[in-house]
């Protein structure tokens, strides 16, 4: 299958026009969702080692599922920190219906600025976030900031391998809100630079196959649902499942994949 | 005990003619039953090869071993979708034997009641060679009274408060003269939904009966109708039902259309038969205007059926393999998701959202548990935390024995499910609004292996939801009513015929069997143990396991 890169990106324009400021993953998947689900973000739990009475520090913390999960199931306290306003206030509500509000606090804020004093987190989670942030390197060093000695910091993210095609990268940068996505080493490099040891990486790249499929299975309901009126918004939903399957290709071949990323401040 | 100690002294590896590692992974201690004389006896699980079965000794009757799941990864990892159980508001008996003896049901009974089943009668206008209920043109059957069903419909609200779903089943219900007022009966009650379960005869003959059911289904509660289908080959007709009803089939779901009702397609599956029509049957039901569901079910091995070997019988993973293998662009296995309302190794269900018609352009189709993390939710073992309260509320309600398409309750729990998708207008259109608007036409996939006198085992029926309400007010899972001798002993007490307990028809069980006068298998010059038998109890409870000093333990018979 060949894709008109011009093509692509004319596509992925026109759905991202309709997509106010925001990723098409959110969009189509809910500011909750990250790859990898609960499951992962458990297993980024464990590798973090986290303990109860332990203060966690949850960057882009969307609705807040995540501060809920850490808190209800790891006993720890958890500073959510997102940069919209209505997501802070969902994340509160829901920790309050939960009866966490003690445990999982909501503040809003930038993840390259983050609200919080120095060296208070044992534990600072990121989860499908860290390829969106304009200034990767400002944003680790806010992570190490917050960071007590000795502290770890775990992230999920969407990785590129270098050898990635060129209409991949647009086709990629529409897909997965990784229009900053990079090689796991440059993230190791920029978390480097900012003071924090990689201790750990894992390879999930089934979570990303697993998000392409789901971006696909609520495609094709919206056409189902609604073919008149995306076809009235310029989307070709054809067109954008061919380059859906094309993305999973490239995740079959290791050109996408997503990654869990452990790293220490030294104590 | 030499040899035993020289083994221990040894270093520990096994010498070339000492001990051998057992092929298989014990997992489960369990009770069942003798599959010839039903005493009560110990039971185990075991995972070999990557499939679970169940083994287990009677003292008379020998050894019996059956294949329960297909796939031991996928029942291994069901496990995490058991949801806690219900209290009933009452119940019907008290522990005196333990289960299976108590039915019920009885205060050790993990779960209420999502559907209660009513036969009606034990007569059928088909001589099915597949019937688990042993039905036919039999002389010597019973048909419940008005007032027997009332009493029915009474004990299953006394238990339930409001009850979700009511099925009417026989013998062949829609023979039944009170049929209609039956229906009446339960829809006088806080009974939600009826489900009628019919081979279809007289629905696709008479209209006017299709069209007094669909005057049922537009009132406060629904009817649904529950189709036997088996297939579209005109072979598995033949050997599943004795004749060709395909014409019969047609007839019945255009009735049905004509008459607003919601079908369920329901097909009895057996290795050999018609295990290779299940992509068929769903793109036929896909495609029917009154078709919202199928289910499939493995020929259970209890009643009439064909000669069949227990090591190699279809289970629910079997089933959902060959869906996948059928249509794999419509499906993956993993589509499918154990419902935790029963044990999870018993039934799992998949919904799809559709448009068009298979095989026509514009046509398309999309499993439900694609769009919705659905493990998030109804993993009971692994979340604490749920991403939001009320979706999982929906998921339970669609993944659980009383979710029938057509009723009120699945329509807006599909709906509710759809405010999962907390997405923003995606170039426009708003997903959870197009979902809701897509319910309407969702369609269901449901896989259930019921268990028979070889594969029945206590762990699961504890926590059976499916029930068959008796003619003196007893609630008794569907299971242990089919295999345990509770059919045998309900029509003997109906009919007032000595009924001989049923024994699968099992290749190795051959030279035991005997015909019964229904066409099932009894055991050979068993023509009645007297009922006192059916419960006998063989397992290692009940006594000391080592005697007190100084008595010797009586011996065992």
């Amino acid at each position: 299958m060949t894709v008109e890169p011009a093509a692509a990106s004319a596509e992925v324009k026109a759905c991202c026009a309709a997509a106010y400021s925001r990723d098409a993953v959110a969009l189509l998947l809910g500011e909750s969702y990250h790859p990898g689900g609960f499951a992962l973000t458990r297993r980024l739990a464990s590798a973090l080692r986290l303990r109860p009475g332990w203060r966690v520090v949850d960057v882009a913390s969307g609705p807040g599922t995540t501060a809920r999960l850490l808190a209800a199931e790891y006993a720890v306290t958890v500073d959510g920190v997102e940069l919209g306003d209505s997501a802070v206030e969902r994340a509160r509500s829901a920790a309050a219906e939960a009866g966490l509000s003690s445990r999982a606090r909501f503040h809003r804020g930038d993840a390259e600025r983050l609200p919080l004093p120095e060296a208070i987190a044992d534990a600072v989670v990121c989860e499908c976030a860290f390829c969106t942030f304009p200034d990767k390197a400002a944003a680790a060093a806010e992570f190490a900031r917050v960071l007590r000695p000795g502290g770890r910091l775990g992230i999920t993210d969407v990785t590129v391998g270098d050898g990635l095609p060129r209409e991949l990268r647009t086709l990629a940068a529409w897909v997965a809100c990784i229009a900053d996505a990079r090689p796991v080493a440059q993230y190791v490099d920029i978390l480097t630079n900012a003071g924090l040891v990689t201790v750990s990486i894992e390879e999930h790249d089934g979570a990303m196959a697993q998000m392409l499929e789901q971006i696909e299975a609520r495609l094709t309901v919206l056409r189902m649902s609604a073919a008149d009126r995306l076809a009235a918004a310029g989307v070709d939903v054809d067109a954008v499942l061919r380059y859906t399957a094309l993305a999973r290709q490239a995740v079959a071949e290791g050109l996408i994949g997503y990654c869990m990323l452990v790293a220490k401040k030294p104590a | 005990m030499a040899g035993e100690s020289r083994a221990v002294a040894g270093n520990g590896r096994a010498a070339a003619t000492g001990k051998q590692e057992r092929n298989e992974v014990f997992v489960e201690y369990t009770k069942s039953i003798c599959p010839v004389c039903k005493v009560v006896v110990d039971a185990q699980v075991n995972i070999r090869g990557n499939k679970v079965y169940l083994r287990k000794r009677c003292r008379v009757h020998g050894p019996f071993e059956a294949l329960v799941y297909g796939d031991a990864q996928a029942y291994v990892a069901s496990a995490r979708f058991n949801k806690p159980g219900t209290i009933p508001l009452t119940f019907q008996t008290e522990v005196r034997e333990g289960c299976p003896s108590d039915c019920g049901l009885c205060p050790e009974h993990k779960q209420h009641a999502c559907l209660g089943i009513i036969e009606v009668n034990t007569n059928c206008n088909l001589d099915c060679p597949i019937c688990f209920a042993d039905s036919g043109h039999q002389p010597d059957g019973y048909a419940i009274t008005p007032e027997q069903c009332e009493r029915m419909l009474d004990a299953f609200v006394a238990s339930e408060g409001v009850a979700e779903v009511v099925m009417f089943s026989g013998g062949e219900p829609t023979i039944h003269k009170n049929i209609l007022g039956f229906i009446d009966a339960a829809q006088a009650r806080p009974v939600r939904n009826v489900t009628l379960n019919t081979n279809g005869i007289r629905l696709a003959a008479d209209k006017a009966f299709a069209a007094a059911l669909g005057e049922r289904n537009s009132r406060q509660g629904t009817v649904n109708i529950y189709l036997q289908f088996d297939g579209l080959d005109e072979r598995s007709h033949r050997e599943i039902r004795g004749r060709d009803l395909r014409e019969i089939k047609r007839r019945a779901l255009d009735n049905c259309a004509g008459a607003g009702l919601t079908v369920t397609l329901v097909a009895a599956v057996e290795r050999g038969l018609n295990e290779h029509e299940l992509g068929d049957i769903i793109e036929f039901g896909l495609a029917h205007p009154a078709v919202r569901s199928v289910s499939f079910q493995p020929v259970t091995h209890s009643g009439r059926h064909r000669q069949f070997d227990p090591l190699t019988r279809l289970t629910n993973s079997d089933v959902i393999e060959l869906i996948a293998a059928q249509r794999p662009s419509w499906f993956r296995e993993d589509d499918f998701f154990p419902v935790p309302c029963c044990f999870p190794a018993c039934r799992s269900v998949t919904y799809l959202l559709t448009e068009g018609t298979p095989g026509q352009p514009g046509f398309g189709v999309v499993p439900i548990p694609r769009l919705i993390q659905v493990e998030d939710y109804l993993d009971y073992v692994s979340n604490r935390v749920v991403p939001d309260f009320a979706v999982r509320e929906a998921l339970e309600k669609l993944w659980s024995a009383s979710a029938f398409m057509g009723t009120v309750t699945t329509e807006e729990k599909l709906r509710a499910a759809a405010n999962s998708l907390n997405c923003a207008d995606a170039c426009g259109v708003n997903l959870p609004g197009a979902v809701a608007n897509l319910t309407q036409r969702a369609f269901m996939i449901v896989v259930q292996d019921f268990q028979d006198p070889y594969t029945l085992n206590v762990r699961q029926l504890m926590k059976c939801c499916v029930v068959e309400i008796t003619p003196d007010g007893r609630l008794i899972p569907f299971c242990a009513y089919n295999s345990v001798g509770y059919r045998e002993q309900v029509r003997e007490q109906m009919s007032g015929v000595r009924i001989a307990d049923v024994v699968p028809n099992a290749t190795e069980l051959q030279p035991l069997l005997a015909e019964s006068p229904y066409g099932s298998k009894i055991a050979r010059g068993q023509h009645r143990p007297g009922n006192g038998h059916r419960t006998a109890e063989a397992t290692n409870v009940g006594r000391r396991a080592v005697p007190p000093a100084g008595r010797p333990q009586e011996m065992r018979p």
